[in-house]
């Protein structure tokens, strides 16, 4: 599912100063299909809030939005479409298999398949001991990993994945790098928030710094292994945290201007 | 539809396991349970004071699980946002406000029913225990009926709670707006009457005429749906009563999903 963000401003107003924060400023970024992009940036830089309009959860200021050329704010967008929120936070008395048969009735998938594919998807994340359990009682690293399977059980074509890491141990970690990596052989089109820099170099096809608002920098897997293979360290360790570096500098040259 | 329904009975489900229902359903089940005792206290009109016990009891509990379960199952989406896992499925807004209302109703016809059967059970031990001299007004009938215009007055309030639960994204101003709009709709009725009687030979100004004028049009009657005392004294209201009381339930309840559901299209979820 291709993506478009075409000139896009986003702005609130502060409930107390009445203040103007602009939020997102000027944002012209297109996504592929079958891509795995990545969102990096500083806390406070867009982030959220660029996830938030591409779900229909708030409207663009100015400019526009599509994906496969609908609007994000039309409900039908949305049936190919799977989101992992930041810190995703569930029904306390329901459990995973609940939220999953929710998920697949709305995106509205047959009955005899939705069974199978809830099936399939507590197993590949590991919860299939606890698909009864109230998500109250499951860790966080659990809900997270329900979470996931609550954005993908109806097989979307556009999956959005805010933090997907946050929250899980180095299994559970491996567990989703796996996942990503087996969507992507799927031609799933992947949008990927993270503070993980690792996980972003690791996976994604392209990625983007946004700070302020703004989207400062797009680069894609050619550019970031070429960077990688040139970067020297002051320790002369060759490639390490070029990406950290790079990302430093961006943001660093934002507060600079 | 289907969306409607599914997010309807996931409301459902999470509200039925909730312990806050528990509570409620076993503080009415004592207080259906208390009433054997205290109608034997009385020694006279038995049925008027079983009747009136039961039916106050049922409306004591509805008015609980609206207050603080479904208020709850509302706000509980906006304060820890699990509207965004709800809203990134393809339900458009006025699809989620017809889904919770749905959800919501179902849970609070649910939990009365139960008490309702319950308190049918109590009805039935008691007037068994005593001669039916003391039952001379008490008619089945005017029991459900009684009840059934509190599950009316319940469609209504659910409908309050969604409506301010649109409006606002703090749980707690849900409560007072909702528990303000109640009193104030059981209220108005009385104070119309005072007002166009001008009691105790009181000059009324013509502001607090007209400010009464335009709230008994916003708020709800709630009062014409408290027919406790008619039912204890084995008096029933016709059926036009019924079917007119029933049509103004349906369009208030419409109208406030409609005001709620424009709100909410508009809101953004921050």
């Amino acid at each position: 599912m291709k993506v478009n963000f075409s000139k896009v401003n986003k702005s609130f107003i502060s409930s107390f100063t009445r203040k103007k924060v602009h939020a997102v400023i000027d944002l012209d970024l297109s996504i592929q299909t079958g891509e795995i992009f990545g969102i990096i940036g500083p806390n406070g830089a867009g982030k959220s809030t660029l996830l938030k309009m591409l779900l229909g959860f708030i409207r663009q200021g100015s400019g526009s939005i599509s994906i496969e050329g609908k609007s994000p704010i039309e409900p039908e967008t949305r049936i190919n479409m799977g989101y992992l929120p930041e810190n995703p936070y569930y029904y306390d008395h329901l459990s995973a298999e609940d939220l999953m048969k929710f998920s697949a009735k709305t995106a509205g998938m047959k009955k005899e398949d939705i069974q199978p594919s809830i099936n399939h998807l507590l197993e590949l994340m590991n919860l299939e001991h606890a698909r009864k359990r109230h998500l109250r009682t499951y860790s966080k690293g659990m809900t997270q990993r329900a979470g996931i399977c609550f954005a993908l059980v109806h097989d979307p074509d556009l999956i959005i994945f805010d933090e997907p890491m946050s929250g899980l141990d180095p299994l559970g970690r491996k567990l989703v790098v796996d996942l990503v990596l087996d969507l992507k052989q799927k031609g799933k089109t992947i949008i990927f928030c993270s503070h993980i820099l690792d996980d972003i170099e690791r996976l994604c096809d392209r990625m983007a710094i946004m700070d302020k608002g703004r989207l400062k920098k797009t680069l894609n897997r050619e550019q970031l292994l070429e960077g990688k293979n040139k970067f020297v360290t002051e320790d002369g360790e060759k490639g390490n945290n070029w990406l950290e570096q790079i990302f430093i500098d961006t943001v660093d040259s934002g507060v600079r201007e | 539809m289907n969306r409607i329904f599914a997010l309807s009975w996931l409301t459902f489900k999470e509200g039925i396991r909730d312990r806050a229902l528990m509570g409620i359903c076993i503080i009415a089940l004592v207080m259906l349970f208390a009433t054997i005792v205290f109608t034997g206290v009385f020694g006279y009109d038995l049925g008027k004071v079983l009747v009136d016990l039961n039916l106050s009891t049922i409306a004591f509990a509805g008015l609980l699980l609206t207050f603080f379960v479904n208020i709850n199952l509302m706000a509980k989406d906006i304060d820890k946002r699990t509207i965004y896992c709800v809203l990134s499925k393809p339900l458009s807004r006025t699809e989620y406000i017809l889904g919770k209302y749905l959800g919501l109703i179902l849970l609070v016809c649910i939990a009365l029913f139960f008490l309702l059967v319950f308190s049918s059970g109590i009805i039935a031990i008691v007037k068994s225990m005593y001669s039916e001299i003391f039952f001379k007004n008490f008619s089945w009938y005017c029991f459900f009926q009684a009840y059934f215009y509190q599950m009316l007055m319940f469609f209504i309030l659910n409908a309050v709670v969604i409506f301010f639960s649109s409006v606002s994204t703090s749980s707690f101003l849900v409560l007072l707006f909702t528990i303000a709009t109640y009193i104030t709709g059981q209220t108005i009725e009385e104070v119309m009457v005072f007002f166009k009687k001008e009691a105790l030979g009181q000059n009324t100004s013509a502001v607090n005429h007209w400010v009464i004028d335009i709230a008994q049009y916003i708020f709800p009657n709630f009062s014409a749906f408290d027919i406790k005392t008619l039912a204890s004294h084995g008096k029933f209201l016709p059926l036009e009563h019924t079917t007119a009381l029933v049509g103004y339930s349906l369009i208030y309840t419409i109208l406030l999903l409609f005001f709620a559901s424009m709100i909410f299209n508009k809101r953004e979820i921050t």
